[in-house]
């Protein structure tokens, strides 16, 4: 099974330093491949183990895993004209297949590991072929900010190492080298001798990966490095690698929660609602879209620690596949709205025509509809799901009142994301001139292929699924 | 004796952090690798665990050796600027270096009374983390916080060594590997910044 | 108490020899022809058949300071730890004397400087007053942190501990104070990093500026109290930083004191080599190196104990 994981990237990794003519159809296929294992792994019985205690598949990751490569197919698919919409020399792309190959390694490595060791390992991968991402942007910024997200990344990423050293630390003791993995921890969670070494611990990754998301001291440098890099980049760091990170939080907090639910409530509390509170207002003063949207992810993965914290699991794993979804699809979008470098948003949905003009339209409109929790979108379900679970969690320790008024605080700061997102609407439909615009078919193929995963995520069946991983 | 290097571990690093010529710094971050490679080794032979020699030796060869070797050949190579002038005053650093070291110690206290063997030097590996970040913090220039980022990896070995005396020999391997390629993709950051410039 | 009487004029004897010593390694080092060893004596003997001329604006002080330069100078060197264990010292005396005592002649020397109205005389006590207001909490912190790991805040007391008792627990704070007290053995002494002892450049003048009015035996006082200066640190760095040898009978003792005092020349004529002079306003960096190890080996002695 793992070769099977592995074999697609590896092939890609061979393929790209094939010549740039001949591959250059190959490797968007190649990349197709991921798929298969994604599904094949989904539907095998769990907890199944691909490599002894290291690498153990379970729900999550194998939930995980699926968003994750469809969100990566729908991106590559994109990818292929790229260059019609900015200007990329060939050997670019074999450059970005080589790095895509790379960060797919350990991106699989990271999320179906079962050893905190091993995470880390294919997290760093993953990172730090991500850099060279940004970097196939050959703008000025785009190098300055390759240097930047080397720098915060590594100093994010030893973070987290450190935090998995002093937990290790913490449970050595009891479970000699078992204690890197995660389902040996989640066992003995209760009978931990060191409980504040634990929570130092804890609170150094969590660290590390609130500030790999963007969280409160750091916002501002997801959102730069998104603007840098070309929008599939940007679509894989808001869709794909964000989930490997979130899926560390969500195995590093199931201990944390046996340990201290209090304390784990409270810091991932506070942490969230700091971090939303300014975002709503970064916000509300950005002036293009990638920037938007990316600030837009911050708050989502917020919202998703937050719902995941207050135990309502099912609403934060439905918040995340939708997030995983819709985030990508949009900065896609987006791509094909700023086409050719002019980011205006007055008008910048008009002059669509044909067929695949008007499904582009259509679907893009709906993204940006579903991103800010109108009805029928997912988000809109695993808010009230995510509210609904604050509100529990409160009962239980007679803080009712203060939980309200923090939910109150909460529907603020989104509404003012929400006042703000349909005003760029409005005048992305309403204002500016009438241009011709033109978008291909693959582009469309792949919005089209994620607003199918949306509606398959709004599924009795998902729901139920989701519901079952505890 | 494992005092004594955990010692020149923290001095090396404290007077990196004073240094303003780039191969200076190189220098002061290869004893300081050396420095905690025969720290390992040490506490390696003093509890007969073998993959801890071996990662010593790791560490001596790539930490000690081969990375400051190629970064100067990378600082020769793209004629990095030798001058690296602290952003931070050196009078703040006076103040600031002592005011972050009892911060951590006493924030670590707690933690000295719960681990058995080596508890003390926990606290000088979570402050030898703060100052790699103010090493990285304190500098403009991209060649001093690469090797920020590398004392940062040391300090993480550093309390891995100490503080759980010695991870999987896995685990190891793979921290090994990636800070490979951490270098691959510096010098390759670099090659395209003189593409760009050509 | 013969013995602690031979021990001290037999330090202010070789005092002359050891500066003498550096400046021949030096020149040998640089494929200069090398000055005799004796050298220090000669200039001494030279300079006592010499005439005074003093300036006319000056004031008693230049007449008094020389002496004053000297004297507490002469006192530390029967504070120091003793050479061999069997030795008589005084055990009450802590850093805050000797440091008191090595400032005080610092500061008849700035006295000296300005007496005598010239304006490198001015600039030169400037300088040090400068340098020596840095390197005095350093050699507080460092000394007292050293005492405190001998148990004792006695300094010639915690040389006897130290040899006795070596602290393989606090190898690290150990250390730390060792790179500090070396730092300031450096720069309290006009040594290279910090100033050049043998240029008359007004802009690295430190130590020189200060004495270029003198002359004859007042020159000869004061070369002989920077000799001894120089001897008071080595000696207190080889008896607090490399405690050994004090067991042994008492003429090894005294000969392995000697070769440590030469050793510790030796390290610092390889740094002069080595080494450019800093700028002056660099200075402090170097010196605040020295502080905060001062300080990192006193609250890793304290919080962490190691």
């Amino acid at each position: 099974m793992i070769y099977l994981l592995i074999l697609p990237a590896f092939i890609m990794l061979v393929l790209s330093f094939w010549s740039v003519q001949k591959s250059r159809f190959v490797l968007p296929l190649t990349s197709l491949l991921i798929l298969f294992p994604a599904i094949k792994l989904f539907f095998l019985p769990k907890p199944y183990s691909i490599w002894g205690t290291y690498l153990v598949a379970d729900d999550l990751s194998a939930y995980v895993m699926l968003v994750s490569s469809i969100v990566a197919i729908g991106v590559t698919l994109a990818m292929s004209t790229l260059g019609l919409h900015v200007e990329i020399k060939d050997r670019v792309y074999a450059r970005f297949y080589r790095f895509f190959a790379l960060f797919w390694i350990g991106l699989t490595l990271s999320i179906i590991s079962n050893n905190m060791g091993i995470y880390w390992i294919g997290l760093e991968t993953a990172t730090l072929s991500t850099v060279y991402m940004i970097k196939t942007n050959s703008s000025l910024m785009a190098r300055k900010e390759a240097w930047n997200y080397m720098i915060v990344g590594a100093i994010a990423i030893s973070l987290i190492l450190f935090g998995i050293i002093l937990i290790y630390t913490s449970f050595k003791p009891l479970l000699g080298e078992e204690a890197m993995n995660f389902s040996a921890l989640l066992k003995s969670a209760k009978e931990i001798k060191s409980p504040f070494l634990f929570e130092i611990g804890f609170s150094i990754t969590t660290l590390g990966m609130f500030i790999k998301m963007g969280f409160f001291p750091m916002n501002l440098w997801l959102a730069n490095i998104e603007r840098a890099s070309f929008y599939p980049v940007a679509a894989l760091f808001s869709g794909v690698l964000e989930s490997a990170v979130i899926i560390g939080f969500f195995r590093f907090s199931k201990i944390a929660q046996l340990v201290n639910p209090l304390h784990l409530f409270i810091f991932v509390f506070i942490y969230t609602i700091l971090t939303i509170f300014i975002v709503s207002f970064l916000i509300y003063r950005s002036k293009d879209f990638m920037r938007l949207f990316s600030l837009s992810g911050v708050e989502h993965m917020a919202l998703i620690a937050l719902f995941w914290a207050s135990g309502g699991v099912f609403a934060a794993l439905l918040h995340f596949g939708a997030h995983a979804f819709l985030k990508p699809a949009l900065f896609l979008s987006t791509g094909i709205l700023e086409s050719k470098g002019k980011y205006k948003i007055a008008g910048a949905l008009r002059g669509y025509s044909g067929v695949k003009g008007k499904v582009f339209y259509f679907l893009t409109a709906l993204f940006l509809l579903a991103i800010i929790s109108v009805p029928p979108s997912p988000m809109f379900f695993s808010e009230l799901y995510g509210f609904g679970a604050m509100v529990d969690i409160a009962k239980k320790h007679q803080h009712l009142l203060l939980m309200i008024g923090a939910i109150m605080l909460l529907l603020v700061f989104l509404s003012i994301i929400f006042y703000k997102f349909t005003e760029i609407y409005q005048s992305m439909k309403y204002e500016g001139v009438e241009q011709k615009r033109v978008v291909y078919g693959n582009e469309v193929l792949a919005l089209v292929l994620f607003a199918f995963s949306l509606l398959a995520l709004l599924t009795p069946w998902s729901f139920e699924f989701l519901r079952s991983i505890s | 004796m494992t005092s004594f290097l955990i010692g020149l571990f923290l001095a090396t690093l404290i007077t990196a952090l004073f240094t303003m010529r780039l191969y200076r710094l190189i220098l002061w971050y290869s004893l300081n690798s050396l420095s905690l490679a025969l720290l390992a080794i040490t506490i390696g032979f003093h509890i007969g665990d073998n993959s801890m020699i071996v990662s010593g030796f790791f560490t001596l060869l790539l930490k000690a050796i081969f990375i400051p070797y190629i970064l100067k050949r990378i600082s020769l190579r793209f004629s990095l600027s030798r001058q690296i002038e602290p952003n931070i005053p050196v009078y703040y650093s006076i103040m600031l270096i002592p005011a972050l070291l009892v911060f951590t110690f006493y924030l670590a206290e707690p933690i000295t009374n719960m681990l058995s063997s080596n508890a003390n030097y926990v606290a000088i590996s979570i402050s030898s983390l703060f100052l790699s970040l103010l090493l990285m913090i304190e500098h403009k220039n991209i060649a001093p916080k690469i090797i920020g980022f590398l004392s940062i990896e040391n300090s993480l070995f550093l309390l891995g060594t100490i503080a759980t005396n010695g991870m999987p020999m896995l685990i190891e391997l793979g921290i090994f590997f990636d800070l490979l390629m951490a270098i691959v993709v510096i010098n390759l950051l670099f090659k395209q910044e003189e593409e760009v410039k050509e | 108490m013969i013995l602690y009487i031979a021990m001290i004029l037999l330090m202010i004897l070789l005092s002359p020899l050891v500066l003498s010593f550096i400046k021949m390694l030096k020149m040998f080092l640089l494929y200069k022809k090398p000055i005799s060893i004796f050298q220090g004596y000669r200039d001494f003997s030279k300079l006592l058949s010499k005439e005074i001329i003093i300036s006319k604006e000056t004031s008693q002080i230049t007449h008094i300071a020389p002496y004053l330069v000297l004297s507490p100078l002469l006192l530390t060197l029967f504070f120091l730890p003793p050479v061999s264990s069997g030795e008589y010292y005084v055990s009450f005396v802590d850093a805050f004397t000797i440091t008191g005592l090595i400032s005080l002649s610092t500061f008849f020397l700035m006295l000296l400087g300005l007496d005598s109205a010239s304006s490198f005389g001015g600039l030169g006590s400037s300088r040090e007053a400068f340098i020596s207001a840095l390197v005095e909490p350093a050699m507080i912190l460092t000394l007292f942190s050293v005492s405190m790991m001998a148990n004792n805040l006695g300094v010639g007391q915690a040389g006897l501990n130290l040899s006795k008792h070596f602290p393989y627990e606090h190898m690290a704070s150990f250390i730390f104070a060792g790179i500090s007290f070396f730092i300031l053995l450096v720069a309290e002494n006009g040594r290279i990093p910090v100033d050049n002892p043998e240029t008359h450049l007004e802009l690295t003048m430190v130590h020189e500026a200060m004495i270029l009015d003198l002359s004859g035996f007042y020159l000869a006082l004061i070369e002989s109290a920077s000799s001894i200066k120089f001897m008071i640190f080595a000696s207190l760095f080889a008896s607090l930083f490399l405690p050994f040898g004090l067991d042994l009978p008492v003429v090894l003792a005294i000969g392995v004191f000697i070769l440590k005092i030469f050793f510790i020349a030796f390290l610092v004529a390889i740094l002069e080599v080595n080494t450019a002079k800093l700028r002056l306003f660099k200075v402090p960096n170097l010196l605040g190196i020295a502080i905060v190890f001062s300080f990192l080996s006193l609250i890793t002695f304290y919080v962490l104990g190691a």
